[in-house]
């Protein structure tokens, strides 16, 4: 995909400019990366996507989408769309909506009922399939306007605040399935207002502020901080704990060494929580599908139900996939005191269960190895 | 074609499921059902099947049309309100697929409406029309219930015209209007020159030459229905006129002079005549003699008309319910081609402003023949006139033109007046109100559709 120059004035009924919501945008998006469009609300982004998507038409600019124009009607059918709201019908049924965006793909009905069902399942809503969409709550509405725009296994998925109105675990679901797509190399734009979302999940980014670009580069380049270090490590002696203080004491004269526990991000915890409850309770709602559904994993059979990958991605620090890896824990930030030296040192369990530490270091390459070997295999082995 | 029907499928999905279909329904069988029961007929034939055809058509056509209307403007401007249409342009269907789609939806809608209406109108006639009396049973089902051709004196208005402009002439050169008043004094002269062809004065006969072409090949030995209609000056003490009726040629043809008639004005008539009275041409010659005080007038266009056998009444009403769903059709295109570049309250109010227009077409024609929109004094008789006439009358005559299109074809009058509508008016009725009229309200539609962009409306649902 390949955006320069890109603006759009919004104007009025004179036809005198009214809102100059993109302003002479640049950027590219390559196969098999996940992009992300961050930007507060109203700066753009969505704006950006409809235009990306031929349903606005630029002011000035210019826009290939594989080497197309966004109008180009073969090209649709390598894209997958879900926009900010849930624009579903509301009186057809979640079934019924499936086969409907199945049929303009031009999909058999094979194809349609089998896609259907595995999209259903991997987004909870396979015991809801009779009920009309108007019916459900906004978070299923994101699922079932999530499982449409992928029922034509597209090679460019255009996500517009995915996330929006979707329960943690909904959330974690989601970027799980970006990360599934990506590694079968999909190429997947994200547009969000949330952070973490982006954070989580995108491999370049532009932010966005008054309709421009305010920044943009991968997350590492913008993110990563080269004058300070960060060493985590299991719990250690307090004796072995000042020899490594003492050590590093030695050569940094100026600024402050900080040690403490990591703490566990609250989605974790929140998620941890969760799985526990629904091993003893139904609900009547959305259900955590979490399988991806098996044409998206490149037509790799069933794998078992302990694979799903909400249980996998809860998994010990050594098992994380990179998802876990860039929401990592952070560790807090406090000046090096004796006291709490001591009790960090005596600590015989460094946190209870849920606060496990869920995830190793972003900088630490051999747990991000292991994390991509787990979720490949879990994806059916496909990178 | 499956993405067309995809989104045709969609129509019938929000109509049944919003409960608009059944609703329909039940309104256009209450309307078969209950119009017979409310507005009592005569007792006879005619009276019969004017109620059950003339008023239940009536408002079967006009139940569906503005449901039809309704409906087109709102699956394509509540779609791009309420935003579905931002995921269903991002799939791979061309636009004119989604309009095509969406107009193929509401029109196989209404070919269902209209079909289970048609069978219950169908079935409450024949059912109904075994509790008429025994002989007007046998007209209902010889002269009411069968689809009769018609043939009527061809009226050459070039002819019309180029006689009402030699008197123009001849009259400017002995008594010279102003210019302004030469339309009006053209068409005064050209009522009159129409009077002399209409009008029969006292003691004087008209002549009627009706070619019955081919029709004359299969209407040996079958009697046929003549169907006429008079004003007149006065009214007569008995509110009848006498008619004295010739058919035949001596000496040419078989000659026989009907039995003296008394006969109501402005008001249509039909009696029987004998047989084989046409000559080897297959034309009939009628004499009619006014033996009254007061000239009687016969339309041109519908004064006199010869009703002959062609067909079964069954094959004559679907035809008929065909002509009705030709305009459904138009009407679907009107629509959402409104729909296309309109929200749906105003495309809805610009459609029906567009119907209102194609109802008042009359008071369009008047002006087109006063040549002037502005009234004329009717007190010295002076015309009318407007400086907007140059630009409104051109204008009116255009929208008669296209109005004409849709407006020639009248299905309900002739299946209550058991007149057949042929194959080829059927054909024509397609081409001229679907192909033609439809297409370029389609492309129309399509084209604005097409550059519209679809995203710039936030959802409303």
């Amino acid at each position: 995909m390949s955006v320069r120059g890109l603006t759009k004035v919004f104007k009025d009924f004179w036809n005198r400019p009214k809102a100059r919501a993109v302003d002479n945008v640049d950027f590219e998006v390559r196969k098999g990366e996940v992009f992300g469009l961050l930007g507060p609300n109203g700066s753009g982004k969505s704006t950006t996507v409809k235009l990306l998507l031929g349903l606005l038409n630029p002011t000035k600019g210019h826009i290939e989408v594989f080497g197309h124009s966004p109008r180009h009607v073969p090209t649709k059918a390598r894209i997958g769309y879900l926009p900010e709201e849930s624009y579903l019908y509301r009186y057809l049924n979640s079934r019924e909506t499936l086969d409907f965006f199945g049929n303009l793909f031009h999909l058999n009905k094979a194809d349609r009922d089998n896609r259907a069902e595995q999209l259903l399942e991997m987004v909870g809503l396979g015991k809801t399939q009779t009920r009309a969409v108007g019916e459900f709550s906004k978070g299923m509405q994101r699922r079932i306007g999530l499982a449409q725009a992928l029922i034509n296994d597209p090679d460019l998925v255009i996500l517009d605040e995915p996330t929006a109105g979707l329960d943690p675990i909904g959330c974690r679901e989601v970027k799980d399935l970006i990360i599934a797509l990506a590694r079968r190399g999909k190429t997947v734009v994200l547009s969000s207002h949330l952070l973490s979302d982006v954070e989580d999940v995108c491999d370049r980014v532009v932010i966005y502020y008054g309709g421009k670009i305010q920044a943009a580069g991968t997350l590492k380049d913008l993110l990563t901080t080269p004058d300070t270090l960060r060493i985590t490590t299991p719990v250690l002696p307090r004796e072995t704990l000042e020899k490594v203080l003492a050590a590093i004491r030695q050569d940094i004269t100026t600024g402050e060494v900080r040690v403490d526990n990591p703490t566990q991000n609250l989605e974790s915890y929140f998620l941890d929580v969760v799985n526990k409850a629904r091993a003893a309770n139904e609900t009547s709602g959305a259900q955590s599908g979490a399988r991806v559904a098996e044409y998206l994993r490149g037509g790799v059979g069933d794998k078992p139900a302990t694979d799903k990958v909400l249980e996998k991605l809860s998994l010990p620090p050594a098992t994380q996939p990179p998802v876990e890896a860039k929401s990592a824990a952070q560790p807090a930030a406090s000046r090096v005191d004796d006291k709490k030296l001591e009790a960090l040192a005596q600590a015989s369990q460094p946190a209870p269960p849920p606060a496990k530490p869920a995830s190793a270091p972003e900088t630490k390459p051999v747990d991000l190895s292991k994390a991509n070997e787990r979720l490949s295999s879990l994806l059916g082995g496909k990178k | 074609m499956q993405r067309i029907l995809a989104i045709a499928w969609l129509t019938w999905k929000a109509a049944v499921r919003f409960k608009l279909f059944l609703v329909i329904a039940v309104l256009l069988i209450a309307a078969v059902v209950g119009l017979p029961l409310v507005i009592k007929d005569d007792g006879t034939a005619q009276g019969f099947t004017q109620i059950i055809l003339t008023y239940t058509l009536s408002a079967i056509t006009a139940l569906l049309g503005l449901s039809t209307l309704w409906l087109a403007c709102g699956t394509l401007a509540r779609d791009i309100e309420e935003c579905q249409i931002q995921i269903v342009a991002t799939k791979p269907i061309a636009r004119w697929q989604i309009w095509v789609g969406k107009w193929l939806g509401i029109v196989s809608l209404n070919a269902a409406l209209l079909a289970i209406s048609g069978v219950c109108v169908f079935g409450l006639l024949q059912w109904r029309a075994t509790k008429l009396p025994p002989a007007e049973q046998k007209i209902l089902r010889e002269q009411v219930l069968v689809a009769r051709g018609s043939a009527r004196e061809v009226v050459n208005a070039a002819e019309l015209d180029a006689e009402a402009e030699q008197v123009l002439q001849e009259r400017l050169k002995s008594s010279p209007v102003d210019q302004v008043d030469v339309p009006e004094v053209r068409q005064q002269i050209r009522e009159q020159v129409k009077a002399a062809q209409q009008v029969v004065p006292p003691s004087y006969q008209r002549v009627w030459y009706i070619d019955l072409g081919f029709a004359k090949n299969y209407l040996a030995g079958k009697p046929l229905q003549l169907r006429v209609k008079f004003n007149a000056s006065q009214r007569s003490t008995s509110g009848t006129f006498l008619a004295n009726w010739w058919i035949g040629v001596p000496g040419n043809t078989k000659f026989v002079r009907l039995f003296p008639m008394s006969l109501a004005p402005n008001t249509f008539h039909e009696f029987e005549i004998p047989p084989d009275m046409f000559d080897a041409n297959g034309v009939l010659t009628i004499t009619f003699e006014n033996k009254n005080d007061d000239a009687l007038l016969f339309p041109l266009d519908d004064g006199l008309t010869v009703l002959y056998p062609q067909g079964g009444f069954a094959a004559n009403f679907a035809r008929g319910l065909g002509i009705i769903f030709c305009w459904m059709a138009l009407l679907a295109a009107l629509g959402l081609a409104a729909a296309s570049l309109l929200s749906f309250p105003v495309a809805t109010f610009f459609a029906l402003a567009m119907l209102v227009v194609v109802f008042s077409s009359s008071s369009l024609a008047d002006s087109v023949g006063s040549g002037s929109v502005a009234a004329g004094n009717s007190e010295t008789g002076q015309a009318g006139h407007s400086i907007a006439d140059v630009v409104l009358i051109p204008a009116f005559k255009g929208v008669l033109a296209v109005v004409s299109l849709v407006k020639n074809f009248s299905p309900i009058d002739a299946l209550s007046s058991g007149r057949s509508i042929t194959w080829e008016e059927f054909g024509l009725a397609f081409a001229q109100i679907v192909l033609l009229l439809g297409g370029i309200f389609a492309l129309i539609g399509i084209f604005l559709f097409s550059r519209r962009e679809l995203a710039t409306a936030q959802g409303t649902q």
